[in-house]
């Protein structure tokens, strides 16, 4: 049932995209008057997908551990967020475009941006329901821990606002290459990327701090050189080299799309290439 | 990293080059191409491992330049070291001012300096000082107003604190690799393995390094449990009992995510095993011959008929949730040896079509488990590390930190009252927010129409 839903969910960011593409074709603002409708559809179906899962997992949980008590049903309902595995942080990661989207791009999410958002969201959906195991299995001992929320909706926070920045940043890149009318300004571009980056640091930051709380809480190590950890590092140098850019030397337009490029490059590194290719202690993929 | 653009009196060659970005970027291009080093090269393994995975002349390269323990090499930490000097230098050198733009608040005189953004002219008989209050403070919230002879100004300014941020975020930084360096230097890490129904009076600090515990503790008991046979591990689990002098002080149960803490050490559950405390005892079938063999490790047993031998690999106390198990060898003739796992309550599985691979059984004997004396032993991450609170710290401050440097603009605003030759009021609206420019855009419009609504009236 939550698959089909998630299916359904899928094709609406499609039409989105496609809504959105054709509003900025024939100037129409009904059309993108209509993407935006369908859009919150789509991310309300999308939460009610990710609460049903949710749902689902806790009371799997429960039936592993019983337990009458308040406290432990709220503690149990913590740790079973549906975030544990590949599957369930791309789901997550879909949802966190569009709904970052919408608060970081305001009244700009539409057009090409909005349709770049929707595609992305779209993308990842698919990939999720294409190749990835969906079952939802019983936590392992080392993710039984309040941080696991907080952690993984930081991480993906932060790797959805820096997919923002990329997507912005593509978008600034061709609209230097050929400006195009229908495409946004370049300065309103510009900033945007900013806007999204600086909330990906934030939000990347306190990923990794997280992260390293709870490393200390279960293996007695605050930083352990994993390559998952390293990587997140390496990421969040690269994005650190980015505002110091900015705020330092005034670096601003293409210079800072491309650092927002090799950032997201990073990004992905640290999500799936870490995953596939590195072992470590974030081998809950497969 | 220095977030200043003040140029103050020339100062030496080296303190300008430690308080430049270009050393920042740098250093941080440096230590990301070294990460990604540490994170291709598998890390900590024995020098065999790189010959033969890198071949002799690379591997002998990675091994004696420092690679295989990257991090800990001179590649890593010079220049982080040069990193932490470089924050610290910038902190020195631009804190001072950043807390003294702070604490200064916004004057008349530099009021005045900001650039023009609009001017209202009210009718005459019109007084708009309750709604020049009314609006600044729906819309910016509390003015600081200054009379003057000729003129009303309001003043306001927000993200006074700004220039603070990412000083916070650099001294955060600090805070967090000296928590660093105070763990590596005055901490302890060790590991401790004790076997159930033992006492521990000693943990491992380095290979066949041991430090003395100033208290004895106990394993009680390890359970490994799982969610179903054949699932996934739910929970293990370690009761422990801590004692002084042989008297029993307290008692604990640790899990993973769960540690325990006792005389300043803290004991995360890291990993388990299971040996065999006797000799396990198999029944060996052949057609109708039925043969009782007691195996051991590393010690090969014939078997009745000579058709090949068997010995103990490894045993288990739950395996994969299924119970007690062992992993059995047999080898006959020159083949080569072939291991699968025996169950001691699963004896039929070895038929079972469901469960092929590990648990099929090799040659013309099939075996059954009659005992397996075995005992759990579980092995604990041991350590005190007092740089903890310092990162906790760092962490702490990169908070408002973070917020105060990117979302906490900085804004000034003064709007100048002042009557005109003709006896009407005008209004000036002067401002400047360096870095938000949209959103400043954005308020001035706001404030220009709600204040221009008076002079309808």
């Amino acid at each position: 049932m939550i698959s089909q839903v998630l299916g359904a969910v899928m094709l609406i960011y499609l039409l989105v995209a496609i809504l959105f593409l054709m509003a900025e074709l024939w100037s129409s603002a009904r059309l993108q008057g209509l993407g935006r409708i369908v859009l919150w559809l789509g991310l309300g179906l999308h939460t009610g997908a990710l609460t049903g899962r949710w749902w689902k997992s806790y009371h799997l949980a429960l039936g592993h551990s019983p337990t009458a008590a308040l406290a432990g049903k709220l503690q149990i309902m913590i740790i079973q967020a549906p975030l544990s595995n590949f599957y369930e942080s791309l789901i997550f990661f879909s949802w966190c475009l569009p709904a970052l989207g919408l608060l970081a791009f305001r009244r700009y999410f539409k057009g090409y941006l909005g349709a770049m958002v929707a595609l992305l969201s779209t993308l990842l959906l698919a990939y999720a329901s294409f190749g990835v195991d969906s079952q939802i299995k019983p936590l392992m001992p080392a993710l039984k821990s309040n941080w696991l929320l907080i952690h993984v909706v930081t991480a993906f926070l932060g790797y959805a606002a820096f997919a923002l920045a990329f997507g912005t940043a593509i978008l600034y890149l061709f609209q230097e290459r050929r400006p195009r009318p229908s495409l946004p300004p370049l300065p309103l571009l510009d900033s945007l990327i900013y806007r999204t980056t600086v909330l990906g640091f934030l939000m990347l930051t306190l990923g990794i701090a997280t992260g390293a709380v709870w490393a200390e809480t279960a293996w007695g190590r605050y930083w352990s050189w994993d390559p998952k950890e390293t990587w997140s590092l390496i990421t969040w140098f690269i994005y650190a080299a980015l505002l110091h850019a900015r705020h330092l030397k005034g670096w601003h337009g293409r210079r800072i799309a491309w650092l927002a490029v090799l950032g997201f490059m990073a990004v992905l590194f640290t999500y799936l290439g870490v995953s596939f290719l590195l072992t470590g202690l974030h081998s809950y993929l497969t | 990293m220095s977030a200043t653009r003040i140029h103050s009196k020339p100062k030496s060659w080296l303190w300008g080059t430690l308080t430049s970005i270009r050393l920042t970027v740098f250093l941080l291009l440096i230590l990301a191409a070294v990460a990604v080093i540490g994170t291709v090269v598998p890390q900590n393994q024995p020098p065999n491992q790189y010959f033969s995975r890198f071949g002799e002349v690379w591997g002998e390269l990675l091994w004696r330049g420092g690679f295989t323990r990257v991090y800990f090499s001179p590649w890593f930490l010079g220049p982080i070291s040069l990193l932490a000097a470089n924050i610290l230098a910038c902190v020195i050198h631009g804190l001072p001012q950043a807390v003294k733009r702070t604490l200064q608040p916004l004057t008349v005189s530099a009021a005045l300096t900001l650039p023009e953004r609009g001017r209202i002219i009210w009718p005459a008989g019109i007084d708009p000082q309750p709604l020049i209050a009314a609006t600044l403070k729906r819309e910016l919230g509390h003015c600081r107003q200054e009379t003057l002879p000729d003129q009303e100004i309001y003043l306001l300014e927000r993200g006074r604190c700004r220039p603070v941020g990412p000083y916070l975020i650099h001294v955060a930084l600090l805070l967090i690799l000296a928590g660093g360096l105070i763990g590596k230097f005055g901490g302890v890490d060790g590991q401790l393995a004790i076997d159930q129904g033992e006492v521990a009076g000693a943990f491992q600090v380095a290979p066949r390094v041991e430090k003395p515990l100033n208290f004895q503790v106990r394993l009680d008991k390890f359970q490994v449990s799982y969610y179903e046979p054949g699932g996934s591990p739910k929970e293990f689990r370690s009761d422990l009992t801590f004692m002084q002098d042989g008297r029993e002080v307290s008692r604990a149960t640790c899990r993973v995510n769960e540690p325990v803490s006792f005389g300043g050490l803290t004991f995360y559950q890291s990993s388990y095993g299971a040996q065999a405390t006797g000799p396990v005892r198999l029944q060996v079938q052949k057609g109708g011959l039925n043969q009782t063999v007691e195996v051991a490790y590393r010690r090969p047993v014939d078997l009745a008929g000579g058709e090949g031998k068997v010995w103990l690999m490894q045993v288990d106390g739950n395996h994969q949730g299924y119970g007690p198990a062992v992993l059995i060898a047999s080898q006959a003739g020159a083949d080569h040896p072939m291991a699968f796992w025996i169950f001691q309550n699963l004896p039929g599985l070895a038929k079972s079509p469901y469960h092929p691979g590990l648990v099929k059984q090799p040659g013309v004997y099939s075996f059954t488990v009659e005992s397996i004396p075995f005992g759990y032993y579980s092995v604990f991450q041991v350590k005190h590390d007092p740089g903890v609170g310092w990162v906790y710290a760092g962490f702490l401050l990169l908070l408002p930190g973070l917020y105060l440097a990117f979302f906490r603009p900085v804004e000034r605003w003064a709007l100048v009252l002042a009557k005109t030759p003709q006896g009407t009021w005008q209004g000036r609206l002067l401002g400047a927010s360096p870095r938000h420019r949209e959103e400043f855009a954005a308020r001035q419009e706001r404030l220009l129409t709600e204040l221009k609504r008076g002079t309808q009236s």
